[in-house]
């Protein structure tokens, strides 16, 4: 055990940022926002503990409370103009706001270090932080997801106009989504800034938008399983298809176009729906068979 | 308990009217038809009330508050619930899901609680879960609760959707044709927790496009024709207006 | 110098607009955002690049890789849409699955160009300098205005006074009706999808030729500037992405000569973002962006 932890420690660290990604990527998805803000939330968090930690005496603690604050505060403020539109069009706006949050991380010089980025960012988190903040993240989503907000989130997704004749407030749920997807993408941002020693704008470009969309895809935008197996396939596959390295982006596309044509719910959500359709099946075998002694007896 | 009015209500697309100067009134207590030939506009009348569309003139009252420019959400926290003519359930969802969303306006929990899984989000999902199962017993759907609603039959399908809209204990449920489809042994049941829904001081406004089933089970029928309000009264007494039956004879082109 | 600016702004707009069509005439057809668009960009220039070394005369390498960045994007709506389109409510998934696509075709050319930065050969297109009312012009941008010019009224035309264009307008509108009216909707998803590429793709060439540079990540801002283009023209409005594109190209020309440098995409995407708050619909949009919750 320890043996196979020192040996795949990076691939599990990886794992496990993905998987924060994944669910700051997927609430959005859930509640039906097209948004792929999660890399501007997470190069938020991440510049933001990053300056605090090495320009600021503030406790390392304080400085990921204050990154996710801040994404989770962003979020909040996205999703007022955003909260009107609509499909496509969210998705462009999400895609402009990255591209500021981007260019202006570059402008800002002074303060961000420009192309160059942060470097000697203390290293205060290590596996064990990750899947506590993972473990703690999942206990909350896993709430949304039997509480009235998952519920909503559902109905919002599969059909805006019955959410709103039941009185559902789709701007307020809207937000709701984005402040969460906010505050997870900033927090998940932070501690990977305090792991990788050196952050870049750069990190958080259109291929971060690709990975974190592709974990979400290749696992499920609906349950609390689809982020870990989508991070899981993203995290092994290189290990598996390594005669394939040179070419490992398109392998990937080659998966996303595979999955969302033939697995449109992706693996972890069909594992989940697999599950649940057998046990609707037996409890319907039982019903069936009650009812058949009943009418035995009389 | 509220009743809902409208006053001089009209609707224009364009040059068309497709709803022009309509009165009426869903008292408590009682239910209420809405007939008429196909395209007559009974639903362009739900959708305004409901808050889908928007009114070209007049007014829209609750309990004598104007719910006219609300959005389709106030329009609901005000009392005021309906069903889709075309079906529009959860696809994904169970069948308990469906109706669980129905409760949504009497959540206590607030988000954090939600988000923290603090008892009072518990209590809500436990009270609602409690409901749910009278509803479907009521319904007798108990036995589909595990099912996804988008594989349901069609008169299911309609009766997962009046147990959303009445979940929550609205003042007025607005349905529009709720038993298109059934057979005549699924209306008949279907009129009788109409009937005790009115008996407990909703107001029920019946959108149909079949006229006996309306006649059977209303106090006061409006007749709606080309948009504009034909009739309205006693169910016996409309039906045989010649006018009421030249829109039908005249539309249905038999 | 303000006036040389909005002339340099003017030939890369219409860059812009020959990108942006393609993409904006696929959304009005299809309702789908096809962000393979980029990677269709990028193989235009790198397939006149390979065209044009092996010896094929200039002219003919661009015509070969318009044919072939045509064929390209008709696999794309083949691989990437057609499942999805027909298993209806496609918005998202033909994101992803365009994406997909945009990753095979980049590392594609990663691998093919040894991620190298390319140029075309010293003298594929002669430079010559003219002065023109004291503005310095060279004969690739006036060859550039003026092919552009060209084609997008050829398009203008073919979409409002041919069959075709009837056609694309109808399916546009309303898939459904337009099949009831013997409308063949997948003949004009290729061929829309055909002309799009094939625009991309000679906007690639014009790109790499204008800046002399072609590398396998060129097509991501291209891709990027045409959401922009897009939004403030309207997703599916012919006029409004060419006005647009205009647009962007002098405002990011002249941010670039009076503004701190770094700021430009600042203020670009910042520009679209309140495009999107004021005007969700663009300046020429029919397609309505706002979403449900108020009365219509």
């Amino acid at each position: 055990m320890i043996q196979f932890y020192y040996a795949y420690q990076p691939i599990i660290d990886f794992f496990l940022l993905s998987v924060g990604f994944g669910y700051s990527q997927q609430i959005a998805l859930r509640a039906g926002v097209f948004s792929i803000a999660t890399a501007g939330f997470a190069a938020l968090g991440s510049y933001c503990v990053a300056i605090l930690a090495t320009k600021t005496g503030v406790p390392i603690f304080l400085t990921v409370i204050l990154g996710t604050a801040l994404a989770a505060a962003v979020g909040g403020l996205l999703a007022l103009p955003l909260a009107r539109l609509r499909g496509a069009f969210q998705a462009i706006a999400t895609l402009a706001f990255v591209q500021i949050i981007l260019s202006l991380l570059l402008y800002g010089e002074g303060f961000t270090g420009g192309a160059l980025g942060i470097v000697g960012i203390p290293r205060e988190v290590n596996t064990w932080i990750l899947l506590i903040v993972v473990g703690l993240t999942m206990y909350v989503m896993w709430n949304i997801g039997r509480s009235g907000m998952g519920r909503v989130f559902n109905a919002l997704r599969q059909e805006e106009s019955v959410a709103s004749s039941l009185g559902v407030n789709i701007g307020k749920y809207h937000i709701i989504a984005f402040i969460i997807s906010g505050a997870v993408g900033g927090l998940f941002g932070g501690l990977q800034s305090l792991y990788t020693f050196q952050i870049e704008p750069h990190n958080y470009g259109f291929a971060f938008i690709v990975n974190v969309l592709t974990v979400v895809i290749l696992g499920g935008r609906t349950t609390l399983l689809g982020p870990i197996m989508g991070a899981l396939i993203m995290a092994i596959l290189p290990e598996i298809a390594r005669p394939l390295a040179e070419y490992r982006q398109a392998v990937n596309g080659v998966i996303l176009i595979l999955v969302i044509t033939f697995l449109p719910n992706g693996v972890g959500d069909e594992i989940v729906f697999w599950f649940r359709r057998r046990k609707q099946a037996r409890q319907q075998q039982h019903r069936a068979s009650e009812k058949e002694a009943r009418d035995a007896v009389s | 308990m509220p009743s809902l009015k409208l006053e001089n209500v009209a609707k224009h697309f364009g040059g068309l009217k497709a709803v022009d100067k309509v009165s009426m009134e869903v008292p408590p207590g009682e239910i209420t038809g809405l007939i008429g030939p196909n395209g007559a506009g009974k639903s362009t009348v739900v959708n305004m009330i409901s808050g889908v569309l928007a009114l070209t003139e007049g007014d829209i009252t609750v309990d004598g508050v104007s719910v006219a420019t609300d959005r389709a959400d106030i329009v609901a926290r005000k009392g005021v619930a309906r069903t889709f003519q075309n079906i529009r359930l959860l696809p994904e969802a169970t069948v308990l899901d469906n109706v669980m969303i129905g409760f949504h306006r009497r959540e206590e929990a607030g988000v954090l609680a939600q988000m923290l899984g603090l008892p009072a989000a518990r209590r809500d999902t436990k009270r609602f879960e409690e409901k749910a199962w009278d509803l479907l017993r009521r319904f007798r759907m108990e036995d589909f609760a595990e099912y996804e609603a988008g594989n349901l039959a069609y008169g299911h399908q309609r009766r997962v959707e009046m147990m959303r809209a009445i979940a929550a204990e609205p003042d007025i449920v607005l349905l529009d044709e709720p038993v298109a489809g059934m057979n005549d042994v699924e209306s008949d049941e279907l009129a009788t927790i109409f009937r005790e829904l009115a008996d407990s001081g909703m107001g029920l406004l019946l959108i149909e496009h079949n006229v006996g089933f309306v006649t059977r089970l209303c106090k006061k029928v409006y007749v709606l024709d080309s948009g504009r309000m034909i009739a309205s009264g006693d169910p016996e007494a409309v039906v045989r207006d010649p006018q009421v039956v030249a829109a039908y004879i005249g539309t249905s082109g038999h | 110098m303000l006036s040389q600016q909005i002339l340099n702004g003017l030939v890369s707009g219409s860059v812009y607009a020959l990108f942006s069509l393609g993409f904006t005439l696929i959304f009005g057809v299809q309702k789908l955002l096809n962000f393979a668009h980029g990677a269709t960009f990028m193989a235009g220039a790198f397939i006149a690049y390979y065209c044009t070394i092996s010896g094929l005369p200039f002219l003919l390498a661009i015509g070969f890789s318009m044919l072939a960045t045509g064929l390209i994007a008709i696999l794309i709506d083949l691989i990437a849409f057609r499942t999805l389109r027909n298993r209806g409510n496609a918005e998202f998934p033909a994101l992803v699955s365009s994406i997909g696509v945009d990753l095979i075709l980049v590392s594609i050319a990663q691998q093919v160009s040894k991620t190298q930065v390319l140029n075309f050969p010293f003298g594929t297109f002669p430079i010559k300098f003219y002065d023109l009312f004291g503005l310095r012009i060279s004969l690739l941008q006036i060859v550039i205005l003026a092919v552009v010019a060209v084609l997008v009224a050829a398009l203008i035309f073919y979409l409002r006074k041919t069959t075709f264009g009837r056609q694309v307008r109808a399916v546009a509108t309303n898939e459904r009706a337009a099949a009831l009216l013997g409308v063949n909707a997948q003949s004009v998803y290729l061929q829309t999808f055909f002309i799009a590429g094939a625009l991309a793709g000679l906007a690639g060439v014009l790109i790499g030729l204008l800046f002399n540079s072609i590398q396998f990540l060129m097509g991501e801002p291209y891709m990027l500037r045409a959401f922009v283009v897009v939004v403030i023209g309207g997703l599916g409005s012919v006029q409004g992405a060419i006005v647009a594109s205009l647009l962007l190209g002098v405002t990011q020309s002249l941010a670039v000569a009076y503004l701190p440098s770094g700021l430009t995409d600042a203020i670009i995407f910042g520009l679209l973002f309140l495009v999107l708050l004021v005007r969700p619909n663009g300046l020429f949009g029919d397609i309505n962006a706002v979403a449900g919750g108020t009365r219509q």
